[in-house]
């Protein structure tokens, strides 16, 4: 179709680029690895690389990995969901109606400003040990791009549809579900994507205070019992799972968005 | 209700398109509107429609065209005067209007066939029939294998064509349109006036367009309302043969109308022809 020229040229030319990147990442491994060995520094401070991936392997073949995983996965997708409907919701309020803005606008704010970390404490004082105050800051997290994103989106529809809607006697519900919300969508989920990077950082840390189980609270014990490989393992982790979820989120992005995108 | 004497130039001027036994499919009465605090954008205008015509309002930008559109949509009301259709005071806009903007403002979202179905859907779920109607539009205005496509996929006069067959997907017996070929390039715009006068005349649509091109307001109209600072200062039947073609644009007497409205439009008062 006439979409498909365009993607090959970039795939061509982005090759030498993508090739060039991996022999860096390598390059920087090898140096690592090199510096590991003969500085004599103790696996303490910086376990080589090799080390690194030993124990990744020893902890998934043992399935020692696999409840944290889990449990991170789990507190990041309760948080993601809860947080992210939540913004959605109060984005498209706050939008459609001008006085709830006026009145829930200021503590928005005030709640946004406040470091969500740092109420963490508090969360487990009240939630008690677990998953849960790891979703809820992750929740808090993610609802402000949401919320942000919604609202830019659906005040920024375009007059001349809204008066086509008008003109065809559409209810309010109708406009917002049929002309607004989907007009808005390449905001909301660019508030998406940031959103899913965040709650990865807000589960991990979440767990650093909160939890027993997850991939921060394994980087937490690591560090108590001086294993800095089984650290770094953990952070690998971390950041495969962030990289899936990030390239998870853009694919679904462009799905979504194909008819809204100019063929070239 | 009475006019005020501002309106009776235009009212002399702006005589009648109908006879005077017979009523006005569309009947603009000494309409008056003002936005809050400013002054007046139409004031006192008098244009009558008669069933099955194609009028065309022309002026230049902010003259008060488009808002004598709306006026006639029901989108605003006149604050004295009335907006009659077939009778009946134009309250607010209905599934008798179909109307087409400036731009196609079509739904990028959704495919080419939920767009023209789109003021069915608003009201209840279309039925076969419904998609059967829309299917036979898109045919005639030569999209019939573009149904399933999504709006960014068609050219911009195919998407014209999309949203000439979304004003069309009621029935609509007055069709308003605020120059809606004005982003098109020549050829496109000439081929798009054809398809809309050939499917009017089909429907038997009454149609106002609105447009600041001289030579479409020609080739489309069978009668011409020209408009500065809210009034109508001229009135110009369109004598040319129908079925219009294409050829008759270089002809003398296309000409010759053109020459009249643009004389039309600079004298601030209506030159006797």
């Amino acid at each position: 179709m006439s979409g498909e020229p365009r993607p090959r040229t970039t795939a061509a030319s982005a090759w030498p680029a993508r090739a060039l990147a991996a022999a860096l990442g390598l390059a920087l491994l090898a140096a690592w690895e090199a510096l590991a060995r003969q500085s004599g520094l103790s696996a303490l401070v910086l376990p080589a690389p090799s080390a690194v991936v030993a124990s990744l392997w020893a902890g998934l073949r043992s399935g020692y990995f696999t409840p944290h995983v889990a449990a991170t996965l789990s507190a990041l997708g309760l948080g993601l969901a809860g947080g992210g409907a939540a913004g959605l919701l109060m984005g498209a309020l706050l939008a459609e109606s001008p006085w709830a803005e006026r009145v829930l606008r200021p503590y928005v704010v005030l709640s946004q400003v406040t470091p969500k970390l740092a109420l963490a404490p508090l969360f487990v004082l009240w939630l008690g040990f677990g998953i849960a105050p790891t979703a809820l800051i992750t929740g808090l997290i993610c609802f402000f791009p949401l919320m942000e994103n919604t609202l830019t989106g659906l005040q920024q529809t375009d007059p001349q549809r809204l008066r086509l809607f008008r003109m065809l006697g559409a209810t309010r519900w109708q406009t917002l579900l049929r002309l607004k919300l989907p007009m808005a969508l390449p905001t909301v989920l660019a508030g998406l994507r940031m959103a899913v990077v965040l709650a990865l950082v807000g589960a991990v840390v979440g767990e650093f205070i909160g939890a027993s189980r997850g991939l921060g609270a394994v980087i937490i014990a690591a560090q108590g019992s001086m294993d800095t490989a089984l650290l770094f393992a953990a952070l690998v982790l971390i950041a495969v799972i962030g990289l899936l979820l990030y390239q998870a989120t853009l694919l679904a992005e462009r799905r979504l968005l194909r008819p809204y995108a100019d063929p070239s | 209700m009475p006019i005020d004497d501002t309106s009776s130039a235009a009212l002399s001027d702006g005589a009648p398109a109908a006879g005077p036994g017979q009523p006005a499919f569309l009947d603009i009465d000494g309409a008056v509107f003002a936005y809050p605090g400013r002054a007046p954008v139409v004031e006192g205008v008098r244009w009558r429609v008669g069933a099955g015509e194609v009028h065309c309002l022309v002026g230049r930008s902010g003259c008060g065209k488009t808002t004598l559109l709306q006026l006639a949509a029901g989108l605003l009301r006149p604050q004295s005067g009335s907006v009659r259709m077939q009778g009946r005071e134009v309250r607010a806009p209905g599934p008798q209007l179909g109307f087409m903007f400036q731009a196609p403002t079509l739904l990028d979202w959704q495919r080419v066939i939920d767009n023209v179905l789109l003021p069915v859907s608003l009201q209840r779920r279309p039925t076969a029939a419904d998609h059967e109607r829309a299917q036979a539009l898109l045919a005639q205005l030569g999209l019939a294998d573009h149904g399933q496509r999504h709006p960014r996929q068609l050219s911009g006069g195919q998407q014209s064509r999309v949203a000439l067959a979304r004003a069309l997907i009621l029935e609509p017996a007055l069709l308003l349109l605020d120059e809606p070929f004005a982003a098109l390039d020549a050829i496109t715009r000439a081929e798009l006036q054809d398809d809309l006068l050939r499917t009017c005349r089909q429907r038997r649509a009454t149609v106002l367009f609105v447009t600041h091109d001289i030579t479409e307001a020609v080739y489309l109209g069978d009668r011409i309302a020209v408009m500065a600072a809210g009034r109508v200062t001229g009135d110009i039947a369109v004598d040319l043969p129908t079925p219009r073609t294409q050829s008759m644009r270089h002809e003398p007497p296309f000409n010759r109308l053109c020459a009249h409205v643009q004389a039309s439009m600079l004298g601030a008062s209506p030159a006797p022809a």
